[in-house]
């Protein structure tokens, strides 16, 4: 078990390595050049010059890389061009929370409306209940987030009134209030996973509910109830979790869109920020940041893994 | 002087090009030549709002919450390019000078100056107001008003809008409260200079805050304006609350305000009209119409002082040719622009001078025949004219999104196309984001491209940095001798009659040359829900709150 763990920190060490060369590199040979696009209309050699001696970019990409690097790692994010907001204060006590807060609110309501969906859709098979259930699991999967974050705003903020349109309480300083401001933000994240989430268990459930395992179950007279979310339902969990796993990433490029309609001031409203500004050491460390999390993720789903399936355990 | 370093100030200009505009400074317009030679008194008495002109009683206290649309770079007056920036810092800080709007013409009056004395068309000396405290505490006296000023004007401290002092000569405490200004000649734009509003040059920051803040002074500002500065969270909000030892009196009603800084511009009208804000800082054209429908919701709009156009690269590709330019210049339907891309809410330019820079504005320019108007004719004429007879395929750079007032996306674009096509001009829209655009205009890589100068009021600022030789908002190239006499003259010429007449004939010869093509005047709109009272409208984009009450 120490050894499993210690080689799953080791990939992930690894990881991050290629992802922090990769956002470092792809900044190096993007298009333009952010000494002449700070300076802007005010370009100048003298003043070009000096603000790229003193942004360190005479010096080797090798000793920029480690130097980032070494200074990443310690904590040492640097300063905002713009703000001289400090890096690591603006992205991982501002920024992070909030996107951690709205992640984690999509996620439950995700799970909270697409498994059932998705049981009721597979055990209704070919009813109207199906088509309506599969109807709302593809309607949600294609509506782009943009788009139905501004059409959940105008009904329910502008016309019911029922929910605020933006910002951001914090859930931790009160949580009502906190949960009422980030539901329509949370519902429009939501909405692609709630469709993902139906559809595979839809299909998986409509595959082992085939086995023999169930109809020995439902033989041994067990209520149908008990059948499918006792014993089918732990077979769907894997290719669930698998699924989500994979798709968890894509989270925080629906927060960016979803942060941005509703003016909240997340990792993704941060990111976009910085880089319509070309802040360019901003977007570096909100990628990083993002790479970290995806593969926090990744290996999360790794350890649900071996808390489902019993055989993996015996593996390890 | 200033502990601001280099970089701090190139960082404040790199966040200004990635902003909407640049400068909005305002034009002193009428006033200029009214107010160049004689004194001014204490004035500021018939500022008084609609709603509280109509007798209800004003309520004081409360928060207003005000969504902002429009990007900010800093709130260091001196090196803001951001009309969204200037919007908050007029709340914070005060001008010698400010600007006022009767329904007709723009006006200026005292501010923190009380007194005004021209000794000569090169010396003026301004008495200030007796008592005036900055946030901190510091007094604003005369020595105040010459650091500050100073600041601006020294080049070492690259302010882009240094250049209004060009010829200052000095700037003199004569005792406390009074400072003496010597220019080397006459100078047409003073009282413009002097507003802390769209001006900035003339805005007076606090010195012993700067020494102490740095660059955190344009993230922290301490002015002597209504509203002291609170916080700023990044990409959240605004805070700004009462200054209670502001000198006007009684002024200002509001304990506090909340500026929600937005970036979806629909998501801000959702929040006005779901009464999550009581006001937005801009309203985008194509939610003007929806807005004039709702019954709770007051719009404040006019023609300001702007011009959108479309500018034809000079040094190189097929825009060198002049009679191309011209033939492109007389070939735009500019009612259908107006119609189709400002939604109707923009009058057609036929130059460069808009409605509120009063004298200089021809009310019946439509029925002259100067200016840039539609005349396909003509436009087929000066066509065959050009050395290139076949067709044209000019690179048209185009930004994406809405980008304040100026901006208008990809809108102008698409509708130029088939104009441009009868003259066998077939332009090839290359888009890009807003940053890698403003680096393609900066640079002059673009055959042509559309934007507007916005807040403008007098023609020094709207045509003259923009088009004389080497000025570097000239982005295409443009180069007239006798442009550039015309309107220097112009600056140094202080009798108004005389300032229309030189600037009439600059405005010809630009024209005529077309290195530009005329589109529009446009509205510029603040909307505020019915419970908003006393604001007090001002067409170069304020949004002025020291006068607003909650009902």
């Amino acid at each position: 078990m120490p050894n499993r763990f210690l080689a799953q920190v080791g990939q992930t060490a690894l990881v991050l390595f290629f992802v922090s060369v990769a956002s470092f590199v792809f900044l190096k040979l993007a298009p333009g050049d952010p000494v002449s696009l700070m300076l802007g209309s005010d370009y100048n050699k003298d003043s070009y010059d000096r603000l790229f001696t003193e942004l360190g970019l005479d010096r080797p990409w090798m000793v920029q890389y480690t130097t980032w690097l070494g200074n990443f790692v310690t904590g040492d994010w640097g300063r905002s061009f713009v703000s001289n907001e400090d890096i690591f204060r603006l992205a991982v006590m501002q920024a992070l929370p909030v996107t951690l807060c709205l992640a984690a609110y999509a996620m439950v309501l995700a799970l909270l409306v697409g498994i059932p969906a998705g049981v009721l859709s597979a055990l209704k098979r070919d009813t109207w209940m199906d088509l309506c259930a599969t109807g709302v699991a593809v309607f949600g999967n294609a509506f782009p987030s943009f788009y139905l974050g501004i059409v959940l705003i105008w009904v329910f903020g502008v016309g019911l009134g029922w929910f605020p349109t933006l910002g951001f309480v914090a859930p931790w300083e009160d949580p009502l209030e906190g949960l009422w401001y980030l539901t329509l933000p949370a519902i429009t994240l939501a909405a692609w996973y709630i469709g993902l989430i139906a559809r595979v268990t839809r299909a998986s459930l409509l595959d082992v509910l085939g086995h023999s395992y169930i109809l020995a179950a439902r033989a041994r007279g067990e209520g149908a109830t008990r059948v499918v979310w006792v014993h089918a339902m732990r077979n769907v969990l894997m290719p669930l979790t698998t699924t989500l796993g994979l798709q968890l990433g894509g989270m925080l490029r629906g927060a960016v869109m979803t942060e941005v309609v509703f003016a909240l001031p997340g990792l993704g409203m941060m990111i976009t920020a910085a880089t319509l500004n070309r802040e360019y050491t901003v977007v570096q460390a909100g990628v990083m940041l993002s790479g970290l999390l995806f593969v926090l993720v990744n290996l999360m789903v790794d350890q649900l893994y071996t808390w489902l399936d019993p055989r993996l355990r015996r593996l390890a | 002087m200033t502990k601001i370093d280099h970089r701090s100030l190139l960082a404040a200009r790199m966040a200004k090009d990635f902003s909407q505009g640049r400068r909005s400074l305002l034009g002193a317009g009428a006033a200029a030549g009214a107010l160049g030679l004689a004194g001014i008194g204490v004035g500021s008495a018939a500022l008084v709002s609609d709603a509280h002109a109509q007798g209800q009683p004003v309520k004081r206290g409360g928060t207003i919450r005000l969504g902002w649309i429009d990007a900010l770079d800093t709130l260091d007056p001196h090196y803001t390019s951001s009309l969204g920036s200037i919007k908050v810092i007029n709340n914070v800080f005060n001008g010698l000078l400010k600007v006022t709007w009767d329904g007709k013409k723009v006006g200026f009056e005292p501010d923190l100056a009380e007194k005004w004395d021209a000794i000569s068309d090169r010396v003026h000396v301004f008495r200030l107001r007796k008592g005036v405290k900055f946030h901190n505490g510091d007094p604003l006296n005369a020595e105040a008003v010459k650091w500050s000023v100073e600041r601006v004007r020294d080049p070492a401290n690259k302010s882009q809008h240094g250049y209004h002092y060009e010829d200052l000569s000095s700037v003199d405490v004569v005792d406390e409260l009074t400072v003496r200004f010597t220019f080397s000649k006459p100078y047409a734009f003073l009282p413009v200079a002097l507003t802390g509003s769209t001006g900035r040059a003339g805005t007076i920051v606090c010195r012993s805050a700067i020494e102490k803040l740095g660059r955190d002074y344009g993230r922290s500002p301490v002015g002597t304006g209504p509203f002291k500065f609170v916080s700023w969270r990044e990409n959240d909000s605004i805070v700004l609350e009462r200054n209670p030892d502001y000198f006007e009196k009684d002024l200002p009603y509001l304990d506090r305000v909340e500026i929600r800084l937005i970036r979806e511009p629909s998501s801000g009208v959702a929040a006005l009209l779901g009464g999550q804000v009581d006001g937005l800082s801009l309203v985008p054209f194509q939610f003007v119409p929806e807005l004039r429908k709702s019954p709770n919701i007051a719009l404040y709009g006019q023609v300001e002082g702007n011009y959108s156009y479309v500018g034809m690269n000079n040094r190189k590709g097929p825009f060198m040719d002049a009679n191309l330019r011209r033939a492109v210049a007389f070939a735009i339907d500019r009612d259908v622009i107006v119609k189709q891309g400002y939604f109707g809410e923009a009058i057609p330019a036929f130059t460069p001078i808009s409605p509120p820079m009063a004298p200089f504005y021809d009310p019946n320019i439509a029925k002259t025949t100067r200016g840039h108007r539609l005349d396909l004719k003509k436009a087929m004429e000066f066509r065959k004219k050009a050395a290139d007879q076949g067709e044209v395929a000019p690179v048209y750079i185009v930004a994406e999104g809405f980008t304040g007032s100026g901006g208008s996306g990809t809108r102008i674009s698409q509708l130029l196309a088939p104009m441009l096509a009868k003259i066998g001009v077939k332009p090839k829209v290359e888009l890009s984001d807003r940053a890698a655009w403003l680096k393609r205009r900066n640079t002059g890589d673009f055959d042509m491209f559309d934007e507007a100068w916005i807040a403008d009021l007098d023609p020094h600022e709207t045509i003259t940095p923009e088009w004389s030789t080497g000025r570097q908002w000239n982005f295409v190239g443009y180069s007239n001798p006798e442009f550039d006499k015309l309107v220097g003259e112009a600056s140094d010429t202080l009798d108004t009659k005389r300032r229309v007449v030189l600037y009439n004939r600059a405005v010809d010869v630009l024209l005529d040359d077309a290195p530009l093509a005329m589109l529009a005047h446009m509205k510029v709109f603040k909307a505020f829900t019915k419970r908003v009272r006393g604001f007090q409208y001002v067409p170069v984009d304020l949004l002025n709150l020291h006068t607003v009450s909650l009902g």
